[in-house]
């Protein structure tokens, strides 16, 4: 749904009333901050390192880093995109100094050897795409797909940042999403032609 | 005419454009080449409406909540940070939040858990079956919640009634001890009672808030501690007793 204009000055009101009752201290203040935004950002964090422990750490780090950088936050932005801007970077931080550590994603045979049967009920020409039924359509595309679907797609990141979170080339990521995306419509369509 | 098919080769050719055309990431350059292929072929006309009800409808896909276990961490952590930057946190209390942050009582943090059901990091319920469950984890767990207000309730009281006790054994032993020491014991007490007093006017603002129940409960216990030490120290002074007074003001010195 679109924000009107007066939901976004009311948006706008409530960031800059939090920020500044953060910055003097108030105790309640940081706790209503996490309650506004602690979930998105625990979910940009466990879509990026895919690890709910790993996603857990992070999203307390990036609070603390928060708090500590408050007083950089001029306002440009709004407070939802700023936090998240600093969320994405310390996850990708995060995941950069885990890169030797871990196998790196590619599109391997197993994930080509997984590609899911279509959906029981197809999405019809007329009609609206039910968001239940593209999550379970996401659900089932191999684990290389679905990451670079869900960061670029929902998370709305660059192919070179993930790129850098997968550890894959730019091109791989805008590869993984283009075929995510066409099996996607496979699945929901219930019939075959990927493109 | 429209002839195209979605197993045309020129349609294969024109994927990759679509796609990028949804993302708004496509160059001038081949605009006007796709413009004119989509205008004759139906089937990537239908490709570009399916990507894009994909893509837009992506965007609506719900966030993961995190357990409340995190929350309580981040709390503890954040309290430690706080007490190492006193200027922005409750400035001129920060002997009595360095202590509040070493340790963080058990009650306050069993509280936490108690107020917040355990929770799986699941995909959060569509506005309308969120509010259904969310009436249920309220009505299921108004009576723990009721339990653990009586219980902070009951907690403060003791720790209020322990202090008054203390404070008048301070009190009537304070001639034993140096005048410089109790100046000091005395000026240690004035902290952790502002800070307690600070935290009742938090939590009278925010009566939910972790951070500050932690707070005022655990300036309380160090109120009591630093009294129990200091009658303590009044008795071994009493006897002349200066490895034990040495030994107390030791253990002082480390709190």
């Amino acid at each position: 749904m679109a924000v009107t204009p007066s939901e976004r000055t009311e948006a706008n009101r409530l960031d800059r009333d939090i920020v500044q009752r953060c910055r003097r201290g108030e105790m309640g203040a940081f706790e209503e901050l996490y309650k506004r935004f602690g979930s998105r950002l625990y979910t940009v964090a466990y879509r990026i390192t895919g690890s709910a422990a790993d996603a857990e750490d992070l999203v307390q780090d990036i609070f603390l880093q928060v708090y500590r950088r408050l007083d950089s936050y001029r306002g440009e932005a709004a407070l939802g995109t700023w936090l998240h801007r600093l969320a994405v970077n310390a996850c990708l931080d995060f995941v950069r100094s885990k890169q030797g550590r871990r196998q790196r994603v590619t599109e391997t045979a197993e994930d080509l050897d997984a590609l899911p049967a279509p959906a029981a009920g197809p999405w019809r020409a007329d009609a609206a795409l039910d968001r239940m039924d593209l999550e379970r359509a996401v659900a089932q595309l191999p684990p290389s797909y679905r990451r670079a679907f869900m960061l670029h797609d929902v998370e709305g990141l660059e192919h070179h940042e993930i790129g850098e979170a997968l550890g894959i080339a730019e091109g791989t990521s805008k590869s993984l999403l283009f075929k995510a995306r066409a099996r996607l419509r496979v699945v929901l369509r219930g019939r075959p032609g990927e493109r | 005419m429209e002839r195209h098919t979605s197993a045309d080769p020129a349609c294969a050719r024109f994927a990759p454009l679509i796609h990028e055309r949804v993302d708004g990431a496509l160059g001038a350059g081949p605009q006007p080449d796709l413009d004119a292929h989509l205008a004759s072929c139906a089937a990537c006309r239908e490709l570009l409406a399916d990507l894009d009800a994909i893509r837009w409808t992506a965007s609506e896909i719900p966030d993961f909540t995190p357990r409340p276990e995190v929350w309580a961490s981040l709390s503890q952590r954040l309290a430690s940070d706080l007490a190492a930057r006193p200027r922005h946190f409750w400035s001129g209390t920060r002997v009595a939040l360095a202590m509040a942050a070493t340790l963080v009582v058990a009650v306050t943090a069993s509280v936490w858990l108690l107020r917040s059901p355990a929770q799986a990091p699941v995909p959060q319920a569509s506005a309308g079956s969120q509010e259904g469950a969310a009436a249920g984890v309220i009505q299921s767990n108004d009576d723990v919640v009721k339990d653990v207000d009586e219980h902070l309730r009951i907690a403060d009281e003791h720790y209020v009634k322990a202090i008054a006790g203390l404070e008048q054994v301070v009190k009537s032993g304070e001639g034993s001890l140096d005048p410089a020491l109790a100046a000091t014991l005395q000026k240690n007490l004035g902290v952790i009672d502002q800070a307690i007093t600070e935290s009742r006017e938090a939590i009278k603002t925010q009566p939910n808030s972790q951070l500050a129940q932690t707070s005022l409960f655990e300036a309380l216990r160090q109120k009591v501690a630093l009294l129990e030490d200091t009658v303590a120290l009044i008795n071994v002074m009493r006897k002349g007793d200066q490895a034990g007074a040495a030994k107390i003001l030791g253990g002082l010195s480390k709190s």
